[in-house]
């Protein structure tokens, strides 16, 4: 196994591991460095050793060891005071011997999603903690330093332990104050595993557990429409993923992307969840936003007519209520192909954000709509300007091919 | 965990004295909270007015002895709980019931040392 392969075993585990061993522990801190640990040992030994059959329990068992050890090791150099229950109970190591590995994780994001933890720091200590992605990773997500990420990530941590925010699972009356902050961070984390086209990045392993993840608190909480819109909206996503790439491995936009490849059976089950958010609350962002891919994934091939008209509709209900930059830059996107580019560069002109310079979206729209309008000069600028953005790699390849494809000769 | 729950209210609203009806009904509805509390209650205090605060500040080696409170602020420290619960969780939900007549604040700060 190669390092990279050792990565995503890592990465692939480590949400399950450090959620189960915090909850056992109750310390997040411990938990987090003992399965750094085990990894580093994992390292040292598989090369040789060989791979275990289940690897995740492997990382586990060593992790859980190296936290007993290291309990053990600050009890002796305090008076024992109470009596230690340090050893596994036999349920426990009956568990161990069956290989079970608990899931913690919905436990887990709700601990980092707590009210008592910095908004800002929320989400970026979910990444972290329950889908494992460096610190460089959410920093670039996040447009942070990543000095100033890591710091918050040490803060939220130390704040978690001093104020002892509880292990457990919220009391239901608590959820719909500890939702939002839960569903923004499913949200971001999903955006991050489908940013690979291909599936195939750091991230593919995790797309299939936000998924997963949206459904088991749509069991938990049936009736919030926030909870039903998100599960459809990652379904929705999740189901387009086949047509994101052509054959030579470049991004497919969504009005070109051909429907027979979609994922009907995600589709449908989006459809149904998406029904429930509507009947709940119909005006509420996070129905209308996956309305929004309702409407595309209505498309069964494609002869139907894009449905353009229908998606500015749904992006001016959703500024009523939602008025950011993302949104006006996926609205300016429907703007261009009813009125014209030009109308959507005068929408783009309009935005401001703090931050928007280093915003590859934004970049990738405009120059596209530059393109179309013929200032070929300015378009071929802020491909650049997009390219050093670090994008994924299908976007890279997508945006270096039209910029190549630019006639050199100035309009 | 042991947790001080600091009381941050306008004092005005109880006037100079911290006396009359206003405060009758505050402390009432403390002293009832407390009976509520029971075990999970392990001290507190309500506090007089900053009129009646000394403050003693130490600037490199010289302590000097001032009249009033640390800092002027909109709202007082006016009273304390210290509860012993099993986490954060139960400290908030004691903090919004302590009882509070006006727009307010409840601090809630873990004990050093545990």
């Amino acid at each position: 196994m190669n390092g990279v392969a050792l990565e995503r075993v890592f990465r692939a585990a480590s949400g399950r591991i450090i959620a189960a061993l915090a909850a056992r522990f109750r310390d997040l801190a411990r938990a987090e460095d003992a399965f750094s640990e085990s990894c580093l040992r994992a390292v040292r030994t598989w090369p040789a050793a060989g791979v275990p059959d289940d690897p995740a329990a492997w990382l586990y068992r060593v992790a859980e060891r190296v936290v007993l050890d290291s309990i053990r090791r600050d009890r002796k150099q305090q008076p024992v005071t109470e009596e230690a229950s340090l050893d596994p109970s036999p349920e426990e190591l009956l568990l161990n011997d069956a290989c079970i590995l608990p899931d913690e994780r919905l436990r887990l994001i709700f601990i980092c999603c707590h009210p008592a933890v910095a908004t800002e720091a929320r989400a970026a200590l979910t990444l972290k903690l329950v889908c494992g992605l460096s610190v460089t990773e959410i920093a670039r997500a996040f447009l942070l330093q990543e000095a100033t990420l890591a710091q918050r990530l040490v803060r939220a941590k130390r704040k978690i332990a001093d104020a002892g925010v509880p292990f457990e699972l919220p009391s239901p009356e608590a959820w719909p104050e500890r939702l939002d902050a839960v569903l923004s961070t499913l949200e971001i984390a999903y955006a991050r595993a489908h940013e690979d086209a291909a599936g195939s990045g750091a991230h593919a392993g995790f797309a299939a557990e936000v998924l997963h993840l949206t459904k088991i608190l749509t069991h938990l909480i049936p009736d919030d429409a926030a909870v039903a819109a998100l599960a459809a909206q990652v379904r929705y996503a999740e189901a387009r993923r086949p047509a994101r790439l052509d054959a030579e491995g470049f991004l497919v936009p969504l009005s070109a992307q051909d429907p027979a490849l979609w994922r009907r059976d995600l589709i449908d089950d989006a459809n149904r969840l998406l029904a429930d958010a509507i009947r709940i609350a119909p005006s509420e962002p996070r129905t209308l936003q996956a309305q929004l891919q309702q409407v595309w994934c209505a498309r069964h091939s494609l002869a139907d007519p894009a449905p353009w008209l229908e998606v500015l509709r749904v992006y001016d209900r959703l500024l009523l209520t939602r008025d950011d930059p993302i949104v006006r830059i996926n609205r300016a996107v429907a703007v261009a192909e009813i009125e014209g580019p030009d109308a959507a560069l005068v929408e783009l002109s309009r935005l401001d954000l703090p931050g928007l310079e280093e915003f590859l979206p934004y970049h990738a729209v405009r120059a596209d709509l530059l393109r179309r309008a013929g200032s070929l000069t300015e378009a071929a600028t802020a491909y650049a300007r997009a390219l050093q953005l670090d994008p994924p790699a299908a976007e890279r390849r997508w945006l270096e091919r039209k910029l190549a494809e630019l006639p050199r000769s100035e309009n | 965990m042991k947790y001080a729950l600091l009381i941050y209210e306008n004092e005005a609203f109880y006037g100079t004295e911290k006396a009359g009806p206003k405060i009758e009904e505050i402390v009432g509805k403390h002293m009832a909270f407390a009976g509520e509390l029971g075990p999970k209650r392990i001290g507190g205090a309500g506090l007089k007015s900053t009129a009646a605060t000394t403050t003693v500040r130490t600037a490199g080696n010289r302590k000097t002895v001032h009249d009033g409170p640390f800092a002027e602020a909109r709202e007082q420290l006016g009273g304390f709980y210290l509860i012993d619960v099993a986490n954060l969780d139960e400290a908030i939900e004691v903090a919004k019931k302590v009882p509070i007549l006006q727009d307010g604040a409840i601090e809630i700060r873990p004990l050093l040392g545990q």
